[in-house]
């Protein structure tokens, strides 16, 4: 059965891996040198944009985690509790998800300190604690934890005109009732068998994702209709990926027009910080934001305004992709007043994040808010893959609007508008961020 | 008090003043009520003692006992022994029956000076018990045992002899044993009568000192150390330290033929020049007779000697400091610290008058907790301890205001004493109750100086001590790891691949020891400790 050896080969490998790489630490134990695991720093400033690929890869630093650190002992103890906890896993075939990991290896060490009294430890507290150690044995063993066979909760859902083979099953996904397929946590275990669908949507909003499958919108518009429910699952994004790339499907992302959607479109497209070392496997480079942008809000007169100020920063270029207005707002000015909710301070945080704190600083015009970003961003650079000409464009309305809007908005302007008008327009008009 | 300042030369005993004025007043002695005096009496002949031996190069052997004397009513007997000098027989009814008589009224460094001490004592057992005192004393260069029974005639500031004897000494025993009686309260002074004890037992390591008290108790202090402090030698007046009265004096006493001898010979730091310059500026021939100058005259000259800025600092051979040993014995002896330094200052002076500060610091070990604001303070004057108004004595102020503890790495309340010791010809007392030192500026700053130098060294021993309590809590931050470490790489080595739980454990114990540099026994006991729960 090709998916058992698959499953096979995976554990097979995973073993000799981890043997391999412990048999090292325990050697340089019996010769008496320091007990370390050297492996690529996961952190920000490790993390690297590559502009070419325009993927974000993990950077070519590496941490010396040894026994000998105070301030390293434990996470070097956790590590190793964890490996062993997953060689146990593998040789057993057995399929633990990340919870189970987390409680197998949970336990008190009890020692005695110098003045005899005794303490109690457990080896980690919380879940995000023993996840961590899973990410940090990955990046490693330089094995993934899905090749480990470590599973997670399913979070993302698909439907539309898709035949796979999951396990022994073959699933017809578009006979999901008004149910839909959970996308599994081994994704690269899913084989494509038939495919009738012309490009793929990806709802940030799973509420959105049902009322656009009840309304029969991938039927009508050969779509793969998918949902990541929020941030998406390490499953959805290889899902998205193999979509792009096997089968050539053109990737739309839909999210709601604020600050954690544009990030979530980033993370399908380029990968995330925390997980920069899956990036090669499972950003998709060529996934494309189709909305709710700014623009389709207020229109392109609205960042037209603010073009002499984003020159000042971005140079005279900036000009040529703002200065022509090409198209309307989407919401009169009525609908706008409905429909938009004011900007929350953490969100303009997190705009700042994501642009740079010179371009909010130039825009925002309300003084308590410009004084707050101040006090709490000044200096931020902004992500190199945001500080695009598109996306100055959008976010600098945002700045100057202090506004955000959710995709349920659309739908409420009617469910028809979202499916027919909005979705299928912006497709065909190429209206779009890339 | 005139007295005090009187000179004379070596051993010259003479009596100065009445009698009856200590026994109307003696609470100015000390002497206020039945507890404060039976603390008095003690001290007082604790003090002879120890001015008996110490001073004369012995190395006391004390003995205190206290018993009740009578059934009914609250009389104590007080004895105390030693082995010092002794008193020439016929100088004992003087010594300890007339009233300001004494050996000490010369430039020198005793415990006692004002004559006082012994007799105001008997004077109060004497009225309040009606008992005599009894003396036995016998000194190194005499074949005979003297035995007194004396009483004081208070109108006549006489002795009374009631009963006398000698006997032949049939071993070579020298020093004086008295021994009185007087009312007292041996309950409420119990605890005073111990501090004080203890106190100086701190400062006399090279002392045997047996206490017996009343309720049986027995405290020994043993000697710990052969060596005693330097005992002073008597000294002229320095010229600053000079009054009209003095000055008098000198020109009643001596038989000098000019005034210039009478100079040179009864001040230190005047040679012929010197000399010569002050009686010039006093406007005084140098050949002049001393018993032909007037006052006026005298005052004169007082005047340019007070004036003149050119003498040396007053000698410090007349004082006696305890030494950077015996401090640090005497706090070993009672504390057992596991620090202690020591410090003794070079002389100095305030008007005229020697001086000299030493500090012992002890940490640790059986030291008490001090209080949270300062540590705690054991003050003393001439090898005295003081116990009473600590609050307003100069050292006091020095280790609450001059030093800022947590600079020196002490967390108050801690296991910390300071001793401090002042020596001087004249201690500035404040008032009578001879119990707080007063804030003189250059005493103060030497205070200061001298704490500040001990305990820069307490703070590289504390330093270093943190830093090794560091590296054992490193150790167990890192030890306590060991066994979950070794039981995960053998699960993943397992089989086949040669690797026993044991020998990985013996070599991480290695590497963390060698890496730490804390012993590998260290080390296993807290690997060894670990257990591993579920
Ligand atoms: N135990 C003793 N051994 C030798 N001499 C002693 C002893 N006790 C007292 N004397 C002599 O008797 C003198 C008088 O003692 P007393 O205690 O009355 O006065 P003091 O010690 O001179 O001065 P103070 O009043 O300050 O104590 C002393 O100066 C000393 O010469
Ligand atoms: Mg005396």
């Amino acid at each position: 059965m090709a998916i058992s050896s698959v499953d096979k080969h995976a554990r097979q490998r995973s073993l000799e891996i981890l043997r391999e790489k412990f048999a090292t630490i325990a050697k340089r134990i019996l010769e008496g040198k320091k007990p370390v695991l050297i492996m690529p720093k996961r952190v920000l400033s490790n993390t690297i944009y590559d502009m070419k690929k325009k993927l974000l890869l993990l950077g070519p630093e590496m941490k010396r985690r040894s026994l000998l650190d105070v301030n390293e002992a434990r996470k070097f103890m956790q590590t190793l509790l964890m490996a062993s906890i997953i060689y146990e896993a593998l040789v057993n075939d057995e399929y633990p998800t990340i919870r189970d990991l987390y409680y197998r290896g949970k336990h008190t060490i009890s020692y005695r300190d110098i003045s005899g009294k005794i303490h109690h430890e457990n080896t980690w507290d919380e879940q995000r604690e023993s996840d961590a150690v899973i990410r940090d044995i990955e990046v490693f063993l330089g094995v993934l934890r899905e090749e480990m066979l470590i599973l997670s909760k399913e979070k993302g859902k698909v439907v539309g005109n898709l035949i796979i083979r999951s396990g022994d099953d073959v699933i017809d996904l578009s006979k999901m009732g008004h149910g839909a397929y959970a996308i599994e946590p081994t994704p690269d275990l899913i084989e494509f068998k038939d495919i009738d669908a012309e490009f793929v949507l990806v709802v940030e909003k799973d509420a959105v994702f049902q009322q656009l499958h009840r309304y029969g919108f991938w039927k009508k518009y050969k779509a793969i209709l998918i949902t990541s429910a929020g941030q998406p699952d390490r499953a959805t994004r290889r899902f998205v990926r193999r979509l792009s790339e096997e089968l050539k499907l053109p990737i739309y992302i839909l999210t709601d027009a604020d600050p954690y959607g544009w990030y979530i479109y980033s993370v399908f497209k380029i990968g995330s910080i925390t997980l920069s070392y899956e990036s090669e496997r499972l950003a998709t480079p060529n996934a494309k934001f189709i909305g709710v942008s700014m623009t389709d809000i207020f229109g392109e007169e609205e960042a037209a305004k603010n073009i002499n100020k984003l020159a000042s920063i971005f140079g005279k270029e900036i000009k040529e992709v703002i200065s022509k207005p090409r198209k309307k707002a989407y919401l009169s000015e009525k609908e706008r007043r409905n429909y938009i909710i004011k900007a929350k301070k953490k969100d303009v945080e997190r705009a700042v994040e994501l642009i740079g704190y010179d371009v909010a600083d130039k825009l925002i015009r309300n003084p308590e808010i410009k004084k707050y970003i101040r006090q709490k961003k000044l200096g931020v650079s902004g992500y190199p893959w945001f500080r695009t000409p598109e996306w100055i464009k959008e976010i600098s309305i945002f700045f100057s609007k202090l506004a955000k809007l959710e995709i349920e908005a659309m739908a409420s302007k009617g469910l028809k508008f979202l499916a027919d008008t909005y979705i299928p327009t912006k497709i065909e008009t190429g209206d779009w961020i890339d | 008090m005139g007295v005090m300042s009187a000179v004379a030369p070596a051993e010259r005993y003479r009596a100065i003043s009445p009698a009856e004025f200590f026994y109307k007043y003696r609470e100015i002695a000390g002497f206020s009520n039945p507890a404060r005096a039976l603390y008095q009496a003690v001290r007082e002949f604790v003090e002879n003692a120890l001015d008996a031996t110490d001073s004369h190069g012995i190395l006391p052997n004390i003995k205190i006992i206290i018993e009740k004397a009578d059934e009914n009513r609250e009389f104590y007997r007080v004895t105390v022994e030693d082995n010092g000098i002794g008193l020439p027989p016929h100088v004992v009814p003087e010594a300890f029956g007339r009233v300001l008589f004494s050996s000490k009224y010369i430039l020198r460094q005793t415990r006692g000076m004002f004559g006082l001490g012994a007799k105001v004592a008997i004077l109060y057992g004497q009225m309040t018990t009606g008992r005599p005192v009894e003396v036995i004393t016998s000194q190194p260069n005499l074949r005979r045992i003297y035995y007194f029974k004396l009483r004081i005639d208070i109108n006549k500031n006489e002795p009374i002899i009631i009963e006398r004897g000698s006997w032949r000494k049939n071993r070579d025993w020298h020093g004086t044993i008295v021994s009185m009686t007087l009312e007292g309260d041996w309950s409420r002074a119990k605890q005073r009568i111990k501090d004080y004890i203890l106190r100086t037992a701190v400062v006399t390591p090279y002392a045997n000192i047996v206490f017996i008290t009343p309720d049986g108790e027995i405290y020994y202090y043993e000697r710990v150390i052969d060596k005693l402090p330097r005992p002073p030698k008597e000294v002229k007046p320095h010229p600053y330290g000079v009054d009209l009265e003095l000055m008098k004096r000198i020109r009643d006493g001596g038989s000098f033929s000019t005034v210039k001898e009478m100079l040179m010979k009864s001040f230190q730091g005047i040679g012929k020049v010197t000399a010569s310059s002050l009686l010039e500026i006093a406007g005084i021939s140098p050949d002049l007779s001393p018993k032909s100058l007037s006052d006026r005259q005298l005052l004169e000259l007082v005047n340019a000697m007070k004036n003149y800025k050119r003498f040396r600092a007053p000698t410090s051979e007349a004082l006696s400091p305890l030494g950077e040993e015996v401090i640090k014995a005497g706090l070993k002896r009672i504390y057992e610290p596991e620090f202690v330094e020591a410090v003794t200052r070079k002389p100095s002076a305030y008007q005229g008058h020697p001086f000299i500060v030493e500090v012992g610091i002890a940490f640790g070990g059986k030291v008490p907790l001090s209080s949270d604001k300062y540590p705690t303070l054991l003050r003393y004057a001439n090898k005295i301890p003081l116990l009473y108004d600590e609050g307003s004595d100069v050292s006091t102020a020095v280790i609450k205001e001059d030093i800022s503890w947590d600079q020196y790495l002490v967390k108050l309340p801690a296991p910390i004493i300071v001793l401090v010791h002042i020596c001087s010809t004249k201690i500035p007392f404040k008032g009578v109750g001879k119990e707080s030192i007063a804030d003189v500026k250059e005493i103060r700053n030497e205070i200061k100086l001298a704490i500040q130098e001990v305990a820069r060294r307490l703070r590289l021993y504390l330093s270093k001590k943190l830093k090794e309590e560091e590296k054992k809590k490193r150790v167990v931050s890192l030890a306590k790891y060991v066994p979950e470490i070794v039981r995960a790489l053998t699960i993943i080595l397992g089989d086949g691949q040669g690797v026993k739980a044991e020998l990985l454990e013996e070599k991480l114990v290695e590497i963390v020891s060698l890496r730490t540099g804390i012993p590998k026994d260290e080390v296993h006991k807290v690997v060894k400790s670990v257990e591993i729960g579920v």
